[in-house]
């Protein structure tokens, strides 16, 4: 970089007079500089920065959009922490990230290794386990809804073949969450899965072949040589799924819309309940604030303790 | 040369924050209305260009551009810009208000009446009221139900657009296989409860009724004309009264048919009881003329009746829609754009575009014109709308803040059909989360 930029005014020696001095030239590098970095810097500040600073602005308000807004100071965040609604929506939250982050990565491993092995038609099955992954939430959403019908549906048909009670499925609202978690892990285990198989051809076969020549078994190769070499991808599936699963809103909106009785309304769908259902502007931006500051501090959290531990992904 | 730069910069952030903030809380406030007629002074052969937003998917669109097509023919100097406005109609409100942010919002705008309390408290809406009140306008001639829904805080900030209201929806075949009597208009909820019960089979999986438990506003609008049936009452000044005896007399009945006869579909999304009714696993569905459209082409045999009814009272709810005007400082935009619309919904244009796409006319005087005679061999059933729309005697409150109390009541609701309360708590519940939501 360097190196590019002190090129320029040597390029020309004739036309840059010696006597305009260091101040000249550091003007005119940091132009050259900010002309590069310009473009970028106006999208980034223009559509993320400006709108993420008018956010703040906002959740100080309350505001629907249309009428004049009232400053409320922290009183938005103060409701917040008392709302049952938000923390029904916290709790949901928490209780999708518990179970999906951990069950995608231990099913992603667990496909990963199985499609690790040399067997006919790997590449067919790779496939399949990605497919469900490039389908949109939409498509998901809506083939759950078939799936799941309680009355019209093909899960209640199997359980009944199988003679089985039927269940309400997403109409129960002690079951809906659960089952929303496991359509979710269908969808995205394909994700981890590809990174999880990526990251065991990337493992040195020396060191595999070493394990073996020392008389380790299967299993304690897988758990003391495959298992370590995956923990940098880990750290990052972690913090990934950990952002998939809190920012979930898609699926929730195509098949129960947070119901039945909010059972299933995360924190996302709350804030989109609050902002665009109900236009309470500002009370939805300071719930979407304190969901960025949980998931900014769980990250860093993540990332602190990867690079404690020597594997820096981030 | 490191402290001095780097102070330069949290300087230089501190200045565009500080400038930021400023320019936010600018964008943030609304327009204080001076009191002035919009339209006072105005040419009415002055050029303007006025800008439509129309709500409307694509076949009415059409509808749409035709008629502004037809009205710059017959008056040159008036060019109308026709748009969609926003990809659904729910969206117009979001692009209402960015709109409004950004100075570019449309002349004449189509609205969902519950929103008028939001828009009319911006302050950028024209004041209507005398211009109405005008005998030349015939503003007797529209449903007393949409003329409230019009006015927001005693001002007039729109000319209805589409009328419609909740009426009984019955397929025949079910009630004929059941050996019943088809519903009449003089139907009591018992009687409903009743038929409901008796037209439930768990083995052909058909339900007597359905009811939405989404919680959104199509879950709480069918309640209040049993409320109001009770002689109860949504809103008492600003403060909640649905939770009084009449309500909590009304959900009742409803709860008994949800929990204790099981014979109403509770439909989790707003969106599966009408197909279900269409596809005969529903018998009887309390709905609007919007519905008819899609039963034509199930090809279902139907009736409709009035509302079931409580001591004779066969009240029911109207969701009307609004062309709401906005106000651009502009006398001759704003007077253009009141021309435009009156000439859109007087008796002679309204029957080319309400009845054309299938709703209900506007004004009383339309029922003898040869597009109403047609429109109800088309839709049969439309002239038993036509004529509810007298038992549409009450409207919903237009006060901003009537979105957010309509949630905790639709929660409300759904929570006691779903047997997780009873009605009175339930509602004394909506009624004190909603207690600070209106005009505030």
């Amino acid at each position: 970089m360097a190196v590019t930029f002190a090129a320029t005014p040597r390029a020309h020696p004739s036309t840059v007079p010696a006597k305009r001095g260091p101040r000249g030239r550091a003007l005119r590098r940091g132009l050259t500089g900010w002309a590069f970095a310009g473009p970028a810097t106006v999208i980034v500040v223009g559509l993320s920065i400006f709108p993420a600073v008018w956010a703040f602005f906002i959740s100080r308000a309350k505001w629907n959009g249309i009428a004049p807004a009232t400053m409320v100071g922290w009183g938005n965040y103060q409701k917040l922490l008392q709302d049952p609604d938000m923390i029904a929506a916290t709790r949901h939250t928490l209780i999708l990230t518990a179970i999906f982050v951990p069950g995608s990565i231990v099913l992603g491993i667990l496909i990963a290794v199985a499609l690790n092995q040399k067997i006919k038609l790997i590449g067919f099955y790779r496939t399949c386990i990605f497919v469900p992954y490039v389908a949109s939430a939409a498509a998901t959403g809506i083939l759950a809804n078939f799936v799941f019908n309680p009355q019209f549906g093909a899960a209640n048909d199997i359980l009944r073949t199988l003679g089985l009670p039927q269940s309400q499925f997403l109409e129960n609202q002690h079951l809906a969450i659960y089952i929303i978690c496991l359509i979710l892990l269908w969808g995205e285990v394909g994700f981890t899965t590809v990174i999880y198989l990526a990251a065991l051809q990337d493992i040195p076969r020396e060191l595999v072949e070493a394990a073996v020549v020392d008389g380790a078994s299967k299993w304690k190769v897988f758990r003391h040589v495959t298992l370590p070499e995956l923990r940098p991808v880990t750290v990052f599936v972690a913090v990934w799924q950990t952002i998939t699963a809190m920012q979930l809103f898609d699926l929730i909106y195509t098949t129960t819309r947070g119901g039945p009785l909010n059972s299933t309304q995360t924190v996302v769908y709350y804030i989109y309940e609050l902002a665009f259902q109900t236009q309470r502007l500002g009370y939805g931006a300071a719930a979407a604030y304190l969901l960025f500051i949980v998931t900014m501090v769980l990250s860093l959290g993540v990332i602190l303790y990867g690079r404690r531990r020597g594997s820096e992904v981030f | 040369m490191k402290t001095s730069l780097r102070r330069g910069r949290v300087f230089r952030l501190l200045a565009s924050g500080a400038g930021a903030a400023l320019l936010l809380s600018a964008c943030m406030g609304g327009t204080t209305d001076d009191g002035k007629d919009a339209a006072v002074g105005y040419d009415p052969k002055a050029n303007v260009e006025i800008t439509w937003w129309t709500g409307q998917t694509e076949e009415q669109e059409k509808v749409a551009e035709q008629l502004a097509a037809e009205y710059h023919t017959a008056h040159p100097n008036v060019t109308i810009k026709v748009s969609p406005g926003a990809p659904t109609t729910d969206d117009l409100l979001t692009k209402l208000s960015a709109g409004f942010t950004a100075g570019s919002y449309p002349d004449v705008s189509y609205a969902y009446g519950n929103w008028a309390g939001d828009l009319g408290a911006s302050g950028k809406t024209q004041d209507l009221t005398s211009y109405v009140n005008d005998p030349s306008f015939k503003w007797n001639e529209i449903p007393e139900a949409a003329r409230l829904v019009a006015t927001a805080n005693g001002k007039v900030i729109g000319i209805p657009a589409l009328v419609d209201n909740l009426a009984l929806i019955y397929n025949k075949k079910l009630f004929d296989q059941a050996g019943l009597a088809y519903p009449t208009d003089n139907w009591s909820w018992d009687d409903f409860r009743a038929a409901a019960k008796k037209l439930t089979n768990t083995a052909t999986k058909t339900y007597g009724t359905a009811f939405s438990v989404s919680g959104s506003e199509d879950t709480t609008w069918h309640l209040w004309p049993m409320l109001w049936q009770h002689g109860g009452k949504i809103l008492d000044g600003t403060k909640p009264a649905f939770n009084s005896d009449a309500g909590v007399a009304a959900l009742e009945t409803l709860r008994q048919m949800a929990v204790d006869d099981k014979s109403m579909y509770l439909d989790q999304t707003d969106e599966k009881y009408g197909p279900l009714f269409n596809s005969g696993h529903v018998a009887m569905m309390l709905s609007g003329p919007w519905s008819l459209l899609d039963i034509k082409t199930a090809k279902l045999s139907y009736g409709v009746v009035n509302l079931p009814g409580y001591n004779g009272d066969h009240q029911t709810v109207s969701g009307p829609d609004l062309w709401v005007l906005f106000n651009h400082d502009d006398v001759n935009r704003a007077g253009a754009s009141r021309d435009f619309v009156t000439w859109l919904t007087s008796a002679e244009t309204d029957p080319k575009w309400n009845l054309a796409i299938g709703n209900l006319p506007l004004r009383s005087t339309e029922k003898d014109s040869p597009e109403f005679k047609k429109y109800v061999e088309e839709y049969p059933g439309g002239d038993k709308f036509f004529a509810n729309l007298a038992n549409a005697k009450q409207a919903r409150p237009t006060a901003p803040g009537y979105e957010e109390l309509s949630r905790n009541v639709g929660d409300a609701i759904a929570k006691v059909l779903q047997g997780q309360a009873q009605p009175k708590e339930a509602l004394d519940e909506a009624a004190k989360k909603s207690a600070d939501s209106i005009g505030s």
